[in-house]
C-alpha cells in the first residue's frame, strides 16, 4: 500500500501548478464563472502542454498518479475546469469525460464546454450526458443540468476512479485554503500582534491541518486500491469522499472564519478557491448522502482493514 | 506492509488467541490473574522474539522492520495489551536507553526488557508540573560520587509493580527551566522510594504517586548529560505518540459489533449504523497517519507536527468510537445464558469507553499536541 505519492508524481503536480499559475492563476476562476463558454480556451491548452490528455490512469499506475497530482494541483489554483471528469474518461465509448451521477436531477460542472460525456450512476449504469442549455444551478455558472440517455449497466468498474480523482482536487483546495489562512493569519495584526500569536487561532489551524491530512491519507490509499483493481474500490472511494467532504467543511469554515470580511471578497483567493469547492462537494453526493452510501455499502460486513474478517 | 509482516500478524493471532483467555481486559484488573497472563505472555513473546523485534540482535531484538514491530504493537493493543505495562519498556524506555545509554547501562537495562522480565514507570509528571513540564521541582543533588533524589511524582502508571523508573529531576537552575533538568534511572526498590497508589475511573495500577525522600543512586544512574534531560524526554515522548495504536483496538471492537449483535444489527437505528461506518473510516486515517510517521521516522526523517496530527485524530477516534460503542452495546438484545461472547463485548465497550477518555490526557494532552502542530505549520518555510 502506497500512502506517499511518488517523487515523480509530486513533480509533476508541482510543474502543472506552476503552469496554471502562469496561464493565469487566481484569475482563472472568476472568468470561468463570468463566461463558462471561455474556459476550455484558457486552460485547454495548458492540459494539452502538460500532456494531460496523453496520461492513461487507467492502464497505467503511475499515469493515475500523475492524474491524481495534476487534479491536486487544478484544485490549488481553483481552475473550475473538470480536469478529473475528463481524466476519468471511460474506455471504448468515445467521449470526453466520465461524470458520476445521482438522483433524479443530475448536474455536473461541466457548463460551457463542447465535449462529450458519459455519466454513470453509482450502481454502474451508464448513459450519454447531455447538457441542457440555458439551465443554471446550484447557483453557479459552471454547474449545467443534464440529460442522460441510458446506454448500458457495464459502468460499476468506472465509478471508484470517477469519485477519487474529484477528491484529489478538493484535497488540493483544501491545501491552497490553508495555505492562504496560514499566511493570512501570520501578516494580520490584531491587537497589536499577529493573530498567529493568539492560541484560539493556532488550535483551529492545527484542527483543520488534522482534517487535510486524514483526508490527504485516504486519498492516497483510495487511489492505490484504484490502481491495484480491488474489489473494494467503491468502498474506499466512498470512505475518502466522507472524509475529504468532513474535511473541506472543517477547512473552509476555519478559513473563512480566520480571513474575517477580507475572505469574502472576490480580490481573495479564499473566496474562489471556496466557490469553486461547491460543486466537488455537493455533486454528485454532499456528505449525508455519501456517509448514507458507505453504510449502506458496508452491511454488516465493515469496511476492510486489520480485523475486517472479525466480521465474517 | 509487506508479507513478512503479515506472517508475522498471522503468528502473533494464533499465539493470543492460545494463551490470552477470551474477554481478557488487560493486567490491570482487580484479579491478579490477569497479571500473570500478561508476565507469561510477555515471556513466551520474548522467547520468540517477538517482544521487541525491531530491536537489534545485540540487545534481544530481531533486527525487523518497524513494520513488524507495528504489527506487534497493533495486535496488542487490539487484544487488551497482553504484554501488560511491558509495553513501555519496548516502546519508549529500551530506545531511549539505546540511543543516549552507556554501554554499561545498555547491558544492564536492555537484556531485562527484551527478555519481558523488567518493568519501568515513567517519573514525568509532578502535582505542580503537569503540561509545562518543565517546572518540575523533584530536585537531585550530588553528594560525593552519588546523588540524592527528593520530590514528588504523579500519576505514574504502574509505579506500584515496576522495578525502574525513569526519573526527570532537576539538577540545577539556570535560565531557561529546560536547561537545568536530568533523566535518572531509578530502582523502584531504593531505600526513600514510597509508592501510593490512586484510585480512579480507569481502574487499578493506572495512576499513583511517588514520593522520594533523598533517595540515593550512583553517578551511573544518570542517563545522558547532567542538565541535558530536555533533549531525551522529546525523544521519549515522540516515540511515546505513536507507541500505542489505539486505532487497533477501536477498529477490532467496530468490526465486531456487527457479528455480536446478529440480526438485531439490521434493527439499529440507520444514523447509528452510519456513525458505525463513520468510525471505520476513521480507524483507517488514523492508521494510515501512524503509517505515514512511521515511514519517516523509518527515513531517519521526524516532522514533529505529523506525529502531532496523528495522536489528535487517534485520540479523538478513540472517543468517538467509544460514544459510538456504547450506543450500539445498549442496543444490543438482552443476553440470555450461553451468550458468553455478548457479554465479554459488552465489558470491552465499557472498558474502552472508561479507558477513551484519558487518552486525550495520557502521555500529552491533546492541547499540547495542538500547540506543537500548530507551531509546525507557521514555522514551515
Ligand atoms: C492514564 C494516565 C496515565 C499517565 N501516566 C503517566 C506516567 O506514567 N508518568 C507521568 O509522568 N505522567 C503520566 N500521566 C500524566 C500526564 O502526562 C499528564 O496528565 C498530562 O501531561 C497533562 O498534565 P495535567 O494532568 O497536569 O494537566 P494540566 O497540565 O493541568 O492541563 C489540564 C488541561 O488544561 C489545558 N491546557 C494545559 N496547558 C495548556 C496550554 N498551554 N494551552 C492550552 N490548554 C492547556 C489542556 O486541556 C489540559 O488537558 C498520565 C496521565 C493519565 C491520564
Amino acid at each position: 500500500m502506497n500512502i506517499e505519492p511518488s517523487g515523480e508524481a509530486a513533480e509533476y503536480g508541482r510543474q502543472a501548478s506552476r503552469a496554471f499559475a502562469a496561464a493565469g492563476g487566481d484569475r482563472l476562476a472568476p472568468l470561468a464563472e463570468a463566461e463558462p463558454e471561455r474556459r476550455g480556451a484558457l486552460v485547454e491548452p495548458v492540459l494539452r502542454e502538460l500532456g494531460a490528455w496523453e496520461l492513461r490512469p487507467r492502464d497505467d499506475p503511475d499515469d493515475l498518479e500523475a492524474a491524481a497530482a495534476l487534479c491536486r494541483s487544478a484544485g490549488y489554483r481553483a481552475l473550475a475546469y473538470p480536469l478529473a471528469e475528463r481524466l476519468a474518461r471511460p474506455a471504448g465509448l468515445g467521449t470526453d469525460g466520465l461524470l458520476v451521477v445521482d438522483g433524479p436531477a443530475p448536474r455536473a460542472p461541466v457548463a460551457g464546454l463542447d465535449l462529450r460525456w458519459t455519466a454513470v450512476t453509482l450502481d454502474g449504469r451508464r448513459g450519454e450526458a447531455v447538457v441542457r442549455s440555458g439551465e443554471r444551478s446550484l447557483d453557479s455558472a459552471v454547474v449545467a443540468e443534464l440529460d442522460v440517455r441510458p446506454l448500458d449497466a457495464a459502468g460499476a468498474g468506472d465509478v471508484a476512479l470517477g469519485l477519487v480523482l474529484p477528491c484529489w482536487t478538493l484535497l488540493g483546495m483544501l491545501d491552497r485554503a490553508l495555505d492562504l489562512t496560514r499566511s493570512h493569519v501570520l501578516a494580520r495584526h490584531q491587537f497589536g500582534e499577529p493573530l498567529a500569536r493568539r492560541q484560539g487561532v493556532r488550535f483551529q489551524l492545527a484542527d483543520a491541518e488534522v482534517e487535510r491530512g486524514g483526508a490527504e491519507a485516504l486519498a492516497a490509499y483510495a487511489l492505490w486500491s484504484v490502481q491495484s483493481g480491488r474489489a473494494e474500490a467503491l468502498d474506499d472511494a466512498l470512505a475518502l469522499r466522507l472524509a475529504a467532504l468532513e474535511a473541506a467543511e472543517a477547512v473552509f469554515r476555519t478559513a473563512h472564519l480566520l480571513h474575517g470580511a477580507m475572505g469574502f471578497c472576490d480580490e481573495s483567493p479564499l473566496s474562489w478557491v471556496s466557490r469553486c469547492s461547491r460543486p466537488v462537494r455537493w455533486l454528485p453526493l454532499g456528505l449525508s448522502a455519501t456517509r448514507d452510501h458507505l453504510a449502506r455499502r458496508l452491511g454488516r460486513h465493515g469496511l476492510t482493514g486489520l480485523f475486517s474478517e472479525a466480521a465474517t | 506492509m509487506g508479507p513478512a509482516a503479515a506472517r508475522l500478524r498471522g503468528e502473533v493471532r494464533a499465539l493470543v488467541a492460545e494463551h490470552v483467555p477470551p474477554g481478557y481486559l488487560g493486567a490491570f484488573t482487580g484479579d491478579p490473574a490477569d497479571l500473570e497472563v500478561a508476565q507469561r505472555f510477555c515471556r513466551l513473546l520474548a522467547e520468540r522474539g517477538l517482544l521487541c523485534p525491531a530491536w537489534p540482535a545485540e540487545y534481544g531484538g530481531r533486527d525487523a522492520s518497524p513494520w513488524e514491530q507495528t504489527v506487534v504493537r497493533e495486535e496488542m493493543w487490539a487484544h487488551h495489551e497482553p504484554r501488560g505495562a511491558q509495553y513501555m519498556g519496548v516502546n519508549w524506555v529500551g530506545p531511549t536507553i539505546m540511543r543516549h545509554g552507556t554501554a554499561e547501562q545498555r547491558r544492564a537495562h536492555l537484556p531485562p526488557i527484551a527478555r519481558g522480565e523488567a518493568i519501568w514507570c515513567q517519573g514525568f509528571s509532578e502535582p505542580d508540573a503537569g503540561s509545562d513540564l518543565a517546572s518540575l521541582r523533584t530536585a537531585a543533588r550530588r553528594d560525593g560520587a552519588d546523588w540524592l533524589i527528593s520530590g514528588q511524582k504523579v500519576w505514574t502508571s504502574y509505579a506500584a509493580m515496576a522495578g525502574w523508573c525513569f526519573l526527570l529531576a532537576r539538577t540545577s537552575e539556570r535560565e531557561r527551566r529546560q536547561q537545568g533538568l536530568t533523566i535518572f534511572l531509578v530502582p523502584m526498590d531504593a531505600p526513600g522510594v514510597e509508592v501510593r497508589p490512586i484510585g480512579s475511573l480507569l481502574g487499578p495500577h493506572h495512576l499513583n504517586e511517588v514520593f522520594l525522600d533523598d533517595v540515593r543512586v550512583g553517578g551511573d544512574a544518570v542517563l545522558g548529560e547532567v542538565d541535558g534531560g530536555w533533549k531525551v524526554v522529546q525523544e521519549v515522548l515522540s516515540f511515546e505518540r505513536v507507541g500505542i495504536a489505539r486505532y487497533a483496538r477501536c477498529e477490532r471492537l467496530l468490526q465486531t459489533a456487527p457479528r455480536v449483535l446478529g440480526d438485531a444489527w439490521d434493527g439499529l437505528p440507520a444514523e447509528l449504523r452510519t456513525r458505525w461506518a463513520r468510525g471505520l473510516v476513521q480507524c483507517r486515517r488514523a492508521r494510515l497517519l501512524a503509517y505515514r510517521v512511521i515511514a519517516l521516522q523509518g527515513g531517519g526523517r521526524v516532522r514533529p507536527g505529523d506525529a502531532a496530527a496523528y495522536r489528535i485524530a487517534v485520540t479523538r477516534l478513540d472517543q468517538d468510537s467509544a460514544e459510538v460503542l456504547m450506543d450500539i452495546v445498549g442496543l444490543a438484545p438482552p443476553e440470555g445464558p450461553g451468550t458468553g461472547e455478548a457479554r465479554r463485548f459488552r465489558l470491552a465497550v465499557e472498558d474502552h469507553w472508561r479507558y477513551s477518555h484519558a487518552s486525550t490526557v495520557a502521555s500529552g494532552s491533546i492541547d499540547v499536541q495542538r500547540m506543537l502542530l500548530a507551531r509546525a505549520l507557521l514555522a514551515a518555510p
